[in-house]
């Protein structure tokens, strides 16, 4: 059997890529609408992975700078109509992740629970102020956002927002991939297995500890961005504390400290969102046990079963090997 | 007119006390964080309302039924989902009470709706004239039920075998399991008596606000509460939650009135940015 080079993988995945971009001229206007959401989920979910999968520290509140980068858009976007999108989205992803920041240095000196409490704290405040600064953010009536646009070409269908979404979605996830593996990435890891360890090898915990967040808090920005685009009229119960519990269940299911398990939470999640809509109780009741579920049995998720998986049949096939070559030398 | 205020935040701070109290019960013996202590609450106001709307039964049998259920959820919960995760690390067990806040809003929901509920109040509905201050019967209710129950807790714990055997599991697992002491029981029985505050809230908080799939949200107050006295410690949880109650009350009279659906998270964040440790916490040395 010839072996499988990289070279081919690359053919493998540039069709692929090619393929998915291309997808929106022969799926429906409401499949692109679901794919465009799923990116953005995606996307939060990676964020979250950053503070939780990979340094340990839970955040309940990751709605709250989904929603900072959804109103920093949309009232931008309104504000400075002259702006494009291309500067909005950074820079709403900059300001969620310079107010992560700042939540990060007083809360991240603590424990793990009291840093639960204080984001769900913040995440439930940001709702409210939402909801309340009625001068800013039109309060419950929801704010009407200005359609993103490049010279005279306006991305005001969902299929022309996929060519809007899915190029940043691809190149954050890709960014993403390659922090993790860096010594930034590793740093987070070392954070969340044994802070004393990683102290002891020269990391500083509270730097690390407050970059995952404000990285994190970034990746929730932009993707606040991408969304008020996305649906295009936003009202504050779309940030509520029920969706930071929904992004826990994204990660915890597709796989805590993963890439790949983020996307497939935010997959499955978004798949039983949408096919079970009309039934927001089973819904509901679907994310919670599985939660357990997941938590019980399977607290490294998707991802981490999929790894797994990987590694018993390297494992075997080089059992399987060895044994062979025994038999030869025998 | 502010004594009036005060009083009824009292009675207001009384439920988030029951609710901190029932938070650090767990905490203390288990280490475990359980963030469906308010939907404990919630189910068995629903339980209770059954009892007493569809079977008709009389308010005082009402009582007792809902205070077993109570206990055996408890029991059910940490059977059920504490005890297949007791190996792994704290952080999973919070996840799996998060799941299971989720779980039992969603299937309440489906078996009695989200509408709201009247809920019967187990105290008459009355103003009582106590020299110069004026209340309701309601307020002075809920705290004279809270008073007893802290009472009786105080006595088990200080007085009983098996309260005694609970300090010592709160203490230390290791040293309490070389003394004879069943940490397995333990674990169970704190889940036991958590419930049972659990359900005693639920009388209390229900008749307040309605009975609705929305009222296990109390158990953040609850969390801020306990915070804000120092989280693990029992006078803490009681003390917080009188604090919060009359902060929450009193606040509306010199801030605008939204402020009051912001105070308990507003609280929470000062608290842990400002003394992580709360009024009456003490500060712990981490063990490596």
């Amino acid at each position: 059997m010839r072996r499988i080079t990289a070279f081919h993988w690359s053919i493998v995945t540039a069709a692929c890529l090619a393929m998915f971009l291309l997808s929106p001229l022969v799926l429906s206007r409401y499949l692109v609408f679901i794919l465009n959401l799923l990116a953005i989920y995606a996307l939060v979910s990676i964020g979250l992975n950053f503070v939780t999968g990979y340094t340990g520290q839970i955040s309940v509140g990751h709605a709250g700078f989904l929603a900072l980068g959804a109103y920093f858009t949309a009232i931008v976007a309104t504000k400075a109509p002259y702006l494009p999108f291309y500067v909005i989205l950074p820079m709403a992803g900059c300001f969620a992740g310079l107010i992560g920041f700042l939540l990060g240095i007083p809360i991240l000196r603590l424990r793990g629970f009291y840093i639960a409490m204080a984001t769900l704290a913040f995440g439930v405040v940001i709702s409210q102020i939402a909801l309340e600064w009625r001068g800013l953010t039109h309060g419950d009536e929801g704010f009407k956002v200005t359609s993103a646009f490049i010279g005279s070409f306006v991305f005001d269908s969902d299929k022309k927002l996929f060519y809007l979404v899915q190029p940043f979605a691809i190149v954050l996830i890709l960014a993403a991939h390659n922090i993790v593996s860096t010594r930034v990435g590793r740093a987070f890891v070392a954070v969340r297995d044994s802070e004393n360890v990683a102290q002891t090898l020269g990391i500083n915990l509270s730097w690390s500890k407050t970059s995952a967040f404000a990285l994190s808090a970034f990746y929730a920005g932009f993707a606040g961005g991408l969304f008020a685009y996305v649906v295009s009229h936003i009202t504050p119960d779309s940030f509520s504390l029920t969706i930071s519990i929904d992004f826990i269940a994204m990660i915890v299911i597709g796989g805590m400290g993963s890439i790949l398990g983020s996307i497939i939470g935010a997959v499955i999640l978004t798949g039983i969102q949408q096919l079970l809509g009309s039934l927001p109780e089973i819904q509901m009741l679907i994310f919670g046990v599985s939660l357990i579920i997941f938590m019980i049995f399977m607290p490294r998720g998707i991802s981490g079963v999929i790894s797994s998986l990987a590694t018993a049949t390297r494992a075997g096939k080089r059992l399987s090997s060895e044994q062979e070559a025994g038999e030869k030398g025998a | 007119m502010l004594i009036h205020v005060v009083i009824s935040g009292i009675a207001t701070g009384c439920i988030y006390s029951l609710m901190a109290l029932g938070l650090t019960l767990i905490y203390k013996a288990t280490e475990h964080v359980n963030f469906a202590q308010g939907d404990m609450a919630m189910l068995s106001g629903f339980v209770a309302f059954t009892f007493f709307e569809w079977l008709k039964l009389p308010l005082p049998l009402v009582f007792c039924l809902t205070l077993l259920f109570s206990i055996g959820l408890g029991l059910a919960m940490e059977f059920l989902l504490v005890k297949p995760a007791i190996r792994g690390p704290h952080f999973n067990v919070f996840i799996i009470t998060l799941g299971a806040s989720i779980v039992l809003q969603s299937a309440s929901g489906l078996i009695w709706s989200h509408d709201q509920f009247p809920f019967p109040s187990l105290f008459p509905d009355k103003n009582l004239v106590l020299g110069p201050v004026q209340t309701d019967a309601g307020s002075v209710g809920i705290i004279a039920t809270t008073l007893v129950l802290m009472l009786i807790l105080f006595l088990f714990f200080k007085y009983t075998k098996v309260g005694t055997s609970l300090r010592a599991v709160s203490q230390s697992h290791r040293a309490a399991l070389l003394m004879g002491v069943s940490v397995r029981r333990s674990f169970a029985l704190a889940w036991a008596i958590s419930g049972l505050v659990s359900g005693i809230a639920a009388f209390l908080i229900a008749p307040v606000v309605f009975l609705s799939t929305q009222m296990g949200l109390v158990v953040i107050n609850g969390f801020a509460a306990a915070i804000m006295g120092g989280w693990g410690s029992f006078p803490g949880a009681v003390i917080g939650g009188i604090s919060l109650g009359v902060l929450e009350n009193v606040a509306p009279y010199y801030f605008p009135p939204q402020i009051k659906g912001i105070i308990p998270f507003a609280v929470l964040v000062g608290v842990l940015v400002i003394r992580p440790t709360g009024i009456m916490g003490e500060k712990r040395q981490r063990r490596v």
